[in-house]
């Protein structure tokens, strides 16, 4: 049996790490909130613009903008968002395994890659991906500006010709105890052109006009979602993480606990065996 | 009844409107007007106010532009901004006026002339519609 010293101390090691992973869940559940909800808020505005392109495509000729453009697939570029850091449970490794796993499927030489989050361009980077460009460390101060940027390089990027397609890997904000990894093609705009209603609608300024406008719009709100989306997973996953290394740690100082007095009753049975027979000795 | 439902929704909020008899919008060209059964279709918005006329009464809203699309029963209309005009903060929009008149001024920032022009349209808009 392990001596009572060193029982001690490892119950108030485990303390102590309880204490962190406690707060960490604390701090993960505060700013979760604060993610859902601004998240929520800007769902039914991309759901909406997300219909009205719908709505307005059939009636397009591909040929109008580079954006719509469907070539022939010789190059892909992937856009992995995962967070800057771990303890997040599988967070970032479940989403790294499926966006690798489609990458190696296509071939890595082929794909351009966009890195965010340090997680994601980390592992990229070990293993000699193609990275075009990483953006980290903008989580804590995150805004639309911010998905402008991205979104625009990767945008152009296509429109340049250098890919031909562009897909997204990203966590789906579900519910609290769920996300659920979605791989998503960004561009070209895809669209069943049987949705063609063939109605008689009217498009002012012009439909030219209007694709133009909302196209790159419609973009940037996706490429919004996503960070949004991203956070919010990243931010539930860890809070929850959090909570299970915190009650793990608590069966844990429960089975050292019983251990430590297990080791003393054992220690003061001896030493009265001692005294008993010591005593006995003498008489 | 000659009403329709119009929903109107921004990147931060989204606000129902039933039975509304009445819609005014600001397109590229000049406003436009909406009542029941007008034709389908998708237009732009321009800076400018939006009037509903909802029960007989009407509230005007400042919009910083976006997008309109007309359905069969209701409308949807997809804005960057919008705010009541008796909820107006005259205090921010003077301030977005000044800031954007000094801008125009001086020209030295390496924002382009479109993005100056408009933040200060939409200064006025506001203004003017907090007047309503």
């Amino acid at each position: 049996m392990a001596n009572l010293k060193d029982i001690r101390d490892r119950i108030k090691s485990v303390k102590s790490i309880q204490k962190v992973t406690k707060a960490m869940k604390m701090v993960a559940a505060a700013k979760m909130r604060k993610a859902q909800e601004r998240m929520e808020q800007a769902r039914p505005y991309s759901n909406s613009l997300d219909e009205i392109i719908h709505h307005l495509l059939p009636d397009i000729d591909r040929n109008m903008l580079p954006l719509l453009e469907i070539r022939k697939v010789k190059r892909k570029a992937y856009l992995v968002v995962c967070a800057d850091r771990g303890l997040a449970g599988a967070f970032n490794s479940n989403l790294l395994k499926v966006a690798q796993r489609e990458i190696d499927a296509f071939g890595k030489d082929n794909v351009d890659l966009f890195c965010i989050g340090k997680k994601s361009r980390d592992h990229f980077t070990y293993r000699n991906y193609n990275i075009i460009e990483s953006h980290i460390d903008f989580w804590a101060e995150m805004d639309f500006d911010n998905a402008m940027m991205i979104g625009r390089s990767i945008i152009d990027h296509f429109i340049n010709g250098s890919v031909d397609e562009i897909h997204v890997v990203y966590n789906y904000f579900v519910n609290v105890a769920q996300q659920e990894i979605k791989s998503e093609i960004l561009l070209p705009l895809t669209y069943d052109s049987s949705d063609s209603k063939g109605l008689d609608r009217l498009y002012e300024p012009s439909k030219e006009a209007l694709v133009n406008t909302l196209i790159p719009r419609h973009l940037n709100v996706q490429m919004w979602k996503y960070l949004l989306e991203s956070y919010a997973s990243e931010q539930a996953a860890r809070m929850l993480s959090m909570e299970n290394a915190t009650s793990n740690a608590q069966d844990m100082i429960k089975d050292l606990t019983l251990q430590f007095n297990k080791a003393r009753q054992a220690a003061i049975t001896t030493e009265m065996l001692e005294i008993v027979g010591g005593a006995e000795a003498l008489g | 009844m000659n009403s329709y439902t119009v929903e109107i929704i921004t990147p931060i909020r989204g606000i129902k409107f039933k039975d509304v008899e009445y819609l005014r919008c600001p397109g590229l060209d000049g406003s436009f007007g909406v009542m029941k059964k007008h034709r389908g279709g998708i237009f732009a918005l321009s800076i400018g106010e939006i009037k509903i006329n909802q029960n007989g009464a009407n509230e005007y809203f400042a919009t910083g532009g976006g997008f309109a699309e007309i359905l069969d029963d209701s409308v949807k209309l997809l804005v960057e901004s919008l705010e009541k005009s008796n909820e107006i903060d005259l205090a921010r929009a003077n301030k977005s006026l000044n800031r954007a008149k000094k801008r125009k001024i001086e020209r030295s920032s390496e924002l382009n002339d479109a993005r100056i022009e408009a933040s200060l349209a939409r200064a006025i808009n506001r203004l003017t519609i907090s007047k309503r």
